[in-house]
């Protein structure tokens, strides 16, 4: 062997030159693997090592990237640069951990959903309840997704007027949670006051649905300024988005019967009342009918009742104007004595001549005696 | 807010004040035929809407990518 052609190098610059090397031929891999001695340094630096059956390699990322639950015996895809340290050490640099398998899966939402659920971030009492008629709501979804339509086409069916603003955004692949999260941020942020905002998807394999278990997702979710209403998967499928948001609907179409009355059953409900109102009115009527009837029967009766007073009292009148007449009084035998060019009968004196009226006879007669009674 | 801006969840709880109304004991009856009349109108006026209006669907413009 010529020594002299082997390159020769320090150690950094060998390092170097390796990391170029590798950069060049391996700017971005993805290896698949489980997830071995998992720990957290510091609260932001993530460690652990990707195993298969013959070997393993160590992985680094920040903390704040890992956006799934990691456990030892998840199996995983990493998205990474593979990178020699400048102590030798060869490491994954991880940009994007995927869980791969259901288990994994179901594992990540058990362990992620344990820890929101410390937070109280599921507790009911956190949930707003939603208007029933709302004017306008954001849609976070995919314009070309079969749920989307069927939302919409349900929506048509059910109501009138509703303003719908719409953010198109991937709902599956890795970046699906970032376009949702700044969605919702945009949303959140606007100067429109919206009644309800809504993640809809329609359904999916786990994988596929694995993006609405996404811990910045769902706590953007949690954080939202308007009530959050999901329409994700099938009835069956329930996400952490799900569970954080303020109300859960099974589908997409469900979300639209959630979130909007049916047209028909609020006319229905417009014409019983209308009707109660005009039986009111009916009653109402008759009552006042009743009443003037009433009222007219018992004018009548006091008129009549008044009537028969006033005739008794003109019958008492006449029967005393009949008494006081003076033919009556002659009638009873009695006669009616007068002086002569109507002078007092009190001051007669003897020798007066006085009329005598009896009831057939005047009788003419002269005064031969006067006494005091 | 002017009748244009009321939206219908607005004109169904006048109606729903209206219809109380009639359950007082002694409605003054001038006054029950002319709220029947506002009762009729809000009616019809709540029927036409839901008939009539569509919903108006538009994409944010912002890039979420």
């Amino acid at each position: 062997m010529d020594f002299a052609k082997i390159p020769q190098f320090s150690v950094s610059d060998f390092i170097a030159v390796t990391n170029q090397t590798l950069e060049y031929a391996y700017q971005s891999v993805q290896i698949v693997g489980e997830v071995q001695s998992f720990k957290v340094n510091q609260g932001k630096f993530v460690f652990f090592d990707l195993k298969d059956e013959e070997s393993s390699v160590g992985c680094f990322m920040m903390l704040f990237s890992l956006r799934v639950a990691l456990e030892d015996g998840m199996k995983v895809m990493v998205q990474a640069t593979p990178k020699l340290t400048k102590f030798g050490k060869f490491s994954l640099t991880i940009q994007h951990i995927q869980l791969v398998g259901e288990g994994t899966i179901k594992r990540n939402f058990e362990l992620l959903h344990g820890r929101l659920q410390k937070e109280g971030l599921f507790d009911e009492a956190r949930k707003r309840i939603l208007p029933s008629m709302p004017t306008r709501v954001a849609v976070i979804s995919s314009m070309q997704s079969a749920g989307y339509k069927d939302f919409i086409k349900i929506i048509d069916e059910r109501w009138s007027g509703l303003h719908i603003d719409v953010a198109h955004v991937q709902v599956q692949g890795a970046e699906a949670p970032n376009q949702i999260i700044k969605a919702l941020e945009h949303i959140n942020q606007s100067s429109i006051v919206y009644d309800v905002v809504l993640i809809l998807r329609g359904g999916g394999s786990a994988d596929d649905l694995s993006v609405f278990n996404d811990e910045q997702l769902v706590r953007a979710v949690a954080g939202s300024r308007f009530p959050t209403l999901t329409g994700i998967g099938h009835e069956v499928d329930t996400t952490l988005v799900d569970l954080v948001a303020d109300r859960r609907a099974s589908t997409p179409s469900n979300a639209a019967q959630i979130l909007v009355p049916d047209r028909g059953a609020v006319v229905d409900i417009v014409n019983t009342k209308l009707v109660r109102v005009l039986g009111v009115m009916e009653r109402r009527v008759d009552t006042a009918s009743q009443k003037v009837a009433q009222d007219t029967e018992f004018m009548a009766r006091q008129i009549i009742g008044r009537k028969q007073t006033l005739e008794s009292q003109l019958e008492a009148l006449r029967r005393t104007l009949r008494q006081l007449d003076p033919e009556q009084v002659l009638n009873r035998g009695y006669s009616i004595v007068r002086r002569e060019n109507g002078l007092e009968l009190e001051e007669v004196q003897v020798g007066d001549m006085v009329a005598i009226e009896t009831k057939k006879n005047i009788i003419k007669s002269e005064v031969i005696d006067v006494k005091k009674r | 807010m002017s009748k244009n801006d009321k939206t219908i969840a607005d004109k169904l709880h006048e109606l729903d004040e209206l219809v109380l109304w009639f359950e007082c004991e002694d409605l003054p009856i001038e006054e029950a035929v002319k709220k029947f009349a506002e009762a009729e109108q809000l009616a019809e006026n709540i029927q036409a809407e839901l008939e009539k209006l569509e919903n108006k669907i538009e994409q944010i413009k912002e890039k979420f990518n």
